[in-house]
């Protein structure tokens, strides 16, 4: 006969500690299962700092002194209602940890419009681009000597100071000029004397503009000194170079010069995907046979072995490949080489995997058979264990494959190579129209390649 | 002529499925062992090839104690030794001529069998065989496109490429229906007259048994329960083997 429990001492078991006066009432696995709820709610509640939250928190504590009362006179009552509120209470940090804001999709949809528009005219065609250049060398600040005004040019380009040629940062000068295209629009630029450090002027916020007359001529426009380029700072006087700058389409259209980078990057992304899969598959074939329990069963050396190949196998799948790729980058460096590294590893555990267990459901007899015959191991493995594992290492590979091709195209992303660090590149700098031809390339070749491993696979399995 | 001593075999999980098991076959015999389900009849024909290691206990075949031999010396009995399978245990998605020729494969070069390469004689010898099965127009189909009853006579046939001196079948026509239970047992009788081939051979009815048998083994629960003549086996001695409830049941 079981001793009778207290129901009081259960209770003030369960209000001390969530689940404790279940495992007394003889539910150790209840009490279990309410600790951490209420444990793993309380803390998720109290690093979010959220008062009204509690709430749920001390209603499921509650409750679990109230369960803990019923368990200790033998009556189980449904947990449903702490359940909904623990639900309810994880749901509600979920929804603010993940910052969910279903207002921003309808508020700020204006973002994303170039960013679409653009990627539904990638830069595939191109025009040339004709440019035409004239500049003047100002100085700042201004030093005994400070350069020309400059004359006017007969058929060139030119620009011309029109009233000082040097000046501190803050200041405004005034420039002018001729023989540009007539009636056309063009920017200021500004660089440094080698003219490797340049950018275009601004003036209140938006780029400085100039528009010639009939006969080419820059009207006089005032320019701000810019602020010295980091490196020139405190080193006196600097002559900066003052440009004024057109250019325009000519010709006709033609395949750009971001479709070629593309496609030439697109190659070089399949054949990271081939030469990763191949490397996997030339490694995990051997590694199967060791993973597969029923090739290394029989003897505890060889069972040891299945069970560290096994856990390493395990291991390596765990990680993406995209945190391979970065392990990868660090090692041998930014490019391709560390792409294929990271496909080819996982791969090889994805592939040593699958490939076992196609060899762990082989059909038995026909090896028993063959080895009845006085045939030697490896007799026995070519005739009866090959048979029986080509079709499905053939249809894993494809697989495989396929997986392969997409992530080729994205492992670039964090540095693995091919089309993926370009398209990363045009993301970054805002270049939608490149990074939309590299989207359509990605989405063709990869519905390709998909078309094509499913014919293939029609055809030999 | 092969003999049994004390053979015992213990499963890993502590399953005993041969208890003492002792009998003599003289060459020429056509041996049946009879047993229900589980009484250990598959484990006793693997143990004389090795298939299964025995626990304890002999097997001599002419002077040789197979029990003893290992690596080399045993794929040379083996050799000598042919199985047919009840589920036939030919390889799939092969041609039928490839696993004929299989049975070859204890005599030829290992290393350019490895190449699927066998000696022009040896593939007549597999044409031979398949003839004599009476399937050598099936020579080029895939095994898997084949019948259960073609099935087993390429099982046959890959046994004959190994010349044996001794056949072990397990249960050859369990998965066949009646009338190619026949034409399956007649082709191991023939051997059995003809050629001199002994055979071991494990079934579950009657009828069969007093049909092809020179002799019997009784296997009940790893144990020898009969051993004698087929026409000794009046009913109740079936039902010694077989249980109580067992009923005769008749094959046409
Ligand atoms: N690999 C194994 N591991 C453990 N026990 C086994 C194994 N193989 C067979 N056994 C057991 O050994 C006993 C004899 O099995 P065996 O297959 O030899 O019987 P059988 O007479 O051939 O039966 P069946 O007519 O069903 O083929 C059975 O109890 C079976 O469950
Ligand atoms: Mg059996």
């Amino acid at each position: 006969m079981e001793r009778k429990k207290s129901p009081v001492l259960s209770s003030i078991l369960s209000l001390i500690i969530p689940g404790l006066g279940q495992v007394y009432a003889g539910s150790p696995s209840r009490g279990a299962a309410f600790f951490t709820a209420v444990a793993i709610t309380a803390l998720l509640v109290h690093w979010q700092g959220n008062g009204p939250l509690y709430t749920g928190v001390v209603v499921a504590w509650l409750w679990n002194v109230w369960d803990a009362y019923n368990l200790a006179r033998e009556r189980r009552i449904s947990p449903a209602l702490p359940f909904l509120v623990i639900a309810l209470t994880l749901y509600i940090i979920g929804w603010r940890v993940t910052e969910i804001n279903l207002r921003r999709l309808l508020t700020d949809v204006a973002d994303v419009k170039p960013l679409v528009s653009n990627l539904f005219h990638p830069a595939v065609f191109e025009r040339d681009i004709e440019k035409l250049v004239g500049e003047v060398q100002f100085e700042s600040p201004c030093s005994d000597s400070p350069p020309p005004k400059g004359t006017p040019l007969e058929d060139e380009p030119y620009l011309v100071f029109v009233d000082k040629t040097c000046g501190d940062p803050g200041d405004t000068f005034t420039i002018e000029g001729g023989n540009f295209w007539p009636s056309s629009k063009g920017y200021i630029w500004w660089s440094n004397l080698a003219g490797e450090m340049q950018f275009r002027v601004r003036y209140k916020g938006n780029y400085l503009t100039f528009e010639t007359d009939e006969e080419g001529r820059i009207p006089p426009i005032t320019v701000v000194v810019q602020e010295p380029f980091a490196e020139a700072k405190g080193k006196g006087p600097q002559l900066y170079r003052v440009q004024a700058r057109m250019q325009r389409e000519v010709g006709s259209p033609h395949l750009s010069r971001t479709f070629f980078l593309v496609v030439e990057k697109m190659i070089v992304t399949i054949f990271l995907a081939l030469m990763a899969t191949t490397i996997a598959i030339f490694i995990a074939i051997p590694i199967s046979f060791l993973a597969a329990r029923n090739l290394m069963g029989g003897n505890p050396i060889s069972m040891a072995i299945y069970y560290i190949v096994r856990t390493i196998l395990n291991i390596m799948r765990s990680i993406e490949p995209l945190i391979m790729a970065i392990i990868f980058v660090v090692w041998v460096g930014l490019g391709p080489f560390a792409g294929v590294l990271a496909l080819a590893v996982h791969s090889i555990a994805a592939l040593g995997k699958l490939y076992s267990e196609a060899v762990e459901s082989i059909d038995p007899g026909p090896i028993e058979a063959i080895t009845a015959t006085g045939a030697n191991r490896l007799q026995t493995i070519v005739y009866a264990v090959i048979p029986q594992i080509v079709p499905p290492y053939l249809a894993f590979t494809i697989y495989r494959w396929d997986i392969n091709v997409r992530m080729s195209t994205i492992i670039g992303f964090v540095g693995g190579g091919g089309i993926g660090y370009l398209l990363q590149q045009w993301i970054r700098l805002l270049m939608y129209k490149e990074a939309g031809a590299a989207v359509w390339a990605i989405a063709i070749v990869v519905a390709i390649m998909d078309y094509a491993s499913a014919k293939v696979r029609e055809i030999i399995i | 002529m092969l003999r049994i001593e004390h053979l015992t075999k213990i499963y890993a999980d502590g399953t005993l499925a041969l208890d003492d098991v002792s009998f003599e076959v003289p060459d020429g015999e056509f041996l049946v062992v009879l047993g229900l389900s589980g009484a250990g009849k598959s484990t006793l024909l693997r143990c004389i090839n090795r298939l299964i290691e025995p626990t304890a206990g002999r097997i001599i075949w002419d002077g040789t104690d197979i029990t003893a031999a290992s690596g080399e010396e045993l794929r040379q009995i083996r050799r000598h030794i042919g199985m047919i399978f009840q589920e036939f245990n030919l390889v799939e998605r092969t041609s039928v001529l490839t696993n004929v020729l299989t049975g070859r494969l204890g005599y030829v070069n290992p290393w350019l069998s490895i190449f699927h390469h066998f000696p022009k004689g040896e593939v007549d010898r597999a044409l031979r065989n398949l003839d004599r099965v009476g399937i050598a127009d099936l020579a080029h189909k895939r095994a898997d496109e084949l019948s259960g009853g073609q099935r087993q006579r390429v099982g046959i046939a890959r046994a004959l490429m190994q010349e044996p001196r001794l056949m072990l079948a397990d249960e050859p026509v369990a998965s066949l229906d009646p009338v190619l239970a026949h034409s399956i047992l007649r082709y191991l009788e023939q051997l059995n007259q003809e050629d001199g081939i002994t055979v071991i051979c494990s079934l579950h009815f009657l009828d069969l048994v007093r049909r092809y048998a020179s002799h019997v083994v009784g296997l009940k629960n790893g144990r020898v329960v009969f051993q004698g003549l087929p026409e000794e086996i009046t009913d109740q001695r079936f039902k010694e083997i077989y249980g109580e409830e067992a009923e005769r049941v008749t094959v046409t």
